[in-house]
């Protein structure tokens, strides 16, 4: 099936899955999805290039979805709450919200070790739509 | 710099009115707005109105839209979009076109259709290399209440906040409501019922969100001079008028954003455009938070007015709760918080809610706002949130 990803270059999947994003050259700022240029406005220089993020974090907050967000959502019939939770990745001092994989918000507590998955979103006549999720991970984060 | 009077106001219920268009709401509250000011609509010196997105291209440009229904007469008009910060902003146009001299009376309109539901993104038509954040984060799934649930369980976890909070907020709020003729929910509510409410975003229930309105708000300010040949009295005052935007390393997710600085990367507080955009109108307005009567604050939902209270400088972190509990900030208490029922009644017009608070202040502060009038209500502060980090408060004093 063909795979198009949610956001071009906003992941990779191999070696391992991971966010991507932009760091400063100068200033080390840390921007997801990526940009085209540093976000810090005391920094003059400007100049990026792309970052993998950790694979793994913290989980820094979460809230269950029942009623099914409109399109371009793509919500199956019957919609089953989802499940959206914020990861914190300390070393790129950044946070970033996401989908939750692999586990209900049942066992989620705060500050527990979360990593960084690649998972269909949704598949329609097209193929597949391929997303980054976070699920626990096993461990501690390593940030 | 003269002062800047509020010399008019009007005021369309607010609710779902599917046989009236939102240019007849803009147009009834745009002369309902001139007359309460003893003006005629041929002596309107100046228009801003905001540029209503989900009313399509006509929408953008409502004021001239408006002013087309009701005779084009020829003056400037902006129309202007700030999210749901519109109105704040519309004021500080307004505000800023009357302290530069360029004109002594300005007509500020609201008028506004939402959606049913969440509000979703508008529709990019320009060729682009990539889509826009707005809509890759509905394909991961976030509408706009899960930026505030996720926010409200960082609080519940740092505070001991709970669901009772969360439902105490909306108690008061729909009893304010219950006293406003003008809102579109007048039934007050007890914490069994709001418990009972479906959740949406855990750990917000339905009737701890705002809804989506129709609803229409107009206001005219003039110069003091103008104020004094219209005979105006009591005298309202704009007495400050901000704006302001968010700031570098703010760890808020910002709607429709899918991240931002981590707390321990954090260069900028929580929703750092609504804390500038307050000190920026005390500062002008050369008074404190102290100094207020009640307040009207963005309560799009019950996390919103809990985080405001700090943000706006009238309690410490985490002590929201507490002036909650102790009831002072209902009417009746220490500090009113939205005696008009706030946006938990009327429900998001996204063009027209910031100029709602202005009408209300303006009733409030002349004395006539009935059933739910403040006693004594001399000062008061009116403030919205606008999605990407907008943000404009307004002190009116008399």
């Amino acid at each position: 099936m063909k795979q198009t990803p949610v956001l071009e270059g906003a992941f990779v999947s191999d070696p391992e899955p991971a966010l991507v994003g932009s760091r400063c050259r100068t200033c080390e700022t840390v921007a997801f999805p990526a940009s085209f240029t540093c976000p810090n406005p005391r920094c003059a220089q400007k100049d990026v290039v792309a970052t993998p993020i950790s694979r793994t974090g913290r989980l820094a907050s979460w809230t269950t979805v029942h009623f099914p967000p409109p399109p371009p959502f793509v919500a199956p019939d019957p919609f089953e709450p989802i499940t959206v939770v914020e990861v914190e990745f300390a070393s790129e001092g950044i946070q970033v919200v996401g989908p939750l994989a692999g586990a209900s918000a049942e066992g989620l507590r705060m500050g527990m070790a979360m990593e960084t998955v690649v998972e269909p979103y949704y598949s329609d006549d097209s193929g597949e739509v391929i997303g980054w999720k976070f699920r626990p991970a096993e461990g501690d984060a390593d940030g | 710099m003269g002062d800047v009077i509020v010399a008019g106001v009007g005021l369309h219920p607010w609710g779902k009115f599917p046989e009236k268009s939102w240019v007849e709401m803009g147009a009834e509250v745009a002369l309902g707005a001139v007359d309460d000011a003893g003006m005629e609509w041929t002596d309107v010196e100046a228009m801003v109105s905001g540029a209503m997105q989900w009313g399509g291209s006509t929408g953008m440009r409502s004021g001239n839209t408006i002013a087309a229904a009701l005779g084009e007469t020829g003056v400037p008009i902006a129309n202007i979009n700030n999210a749901c910060a519109s109105g704040g902003s519309l004021m500080r146009a307004a505000y800023a076109m009357i302290t530069s001299g360029m004109h002594d009376s300005v007509l500020v309109i609201g008028t506004d259709k939402s959606p049913k539901g969440y509000f979703p993104s508008v529709p990019v038509l320009a060729d682009e290399p990539r889509p826009p954040v707005d809509m890759v984060r509905w394909q991961v799934g976030v509408p706009n209440p899960a930026y505030w649930a996720l926010e409200m369980r960082k609080r519940m976890e740092a505070y001991g906040s709970t669901e009772e909070h969360l439902a105490q907020v909306k108690v008061k709020n729909s009893r304010h409501g219950s006293l406003n003729p003008y809102a579109r929910y007048r039934k007050a509510f007890t914490m069994e019922q709001v418990l009972a409410s479906p959740m949406v975003c855990d750990p917000l229930r339905l009737l701890e969100i705002c809804a989506t309105s129709d609803g229409a708000a107009a206001v005219v300010l003039v110069s003091d001079k103008k104020a004094r040949r219209l005979g105006v009295s009591p005298l309202v005052k704009v007495a400050a008028c901000s704006l302001a935007s968010g700031e570098f390393g703010d760890p808020t997710i910002r709607i429709p954003l899918l991240a931002a600085a981590s707390d321990g990367a954090a260069t900028a507080p929580l929703l750092s455009e609504s804390r500038l955009a307050a000190q920026m109108a005390y500062e002008q307005a050369g008074l404190g938070p102290e100094d207020m009567d009640f307040v009207e604050l963005p309560d799009n939902s019950s996390w919103h007015e809990l985080q405001y209270l700090e943000t706006m400088g009238f309690c410490g972190e985490g002590e929201a709760e507490k002036l909650l509990d102790a009831g002072e900030t209902a009417l009746g208490g220490r500090l009113p918080v939205c005696p008009s029922g706030g946006f938990s009644s009327f429900g998001e017009a996204t063009m027209a809610q910031g100029i709602l608070q202005i009408v209300e202040v303006t009733w409030q502060l002349r004395g006539t706002a009935g059933a739910r009038q403040v006693e004594g209500a001399r000062k008061a502060i009116t403030e919205v949130y606008g999605a990407q980090a907008n943000n404009s408060a307004c002190i009116l004093t008399t």
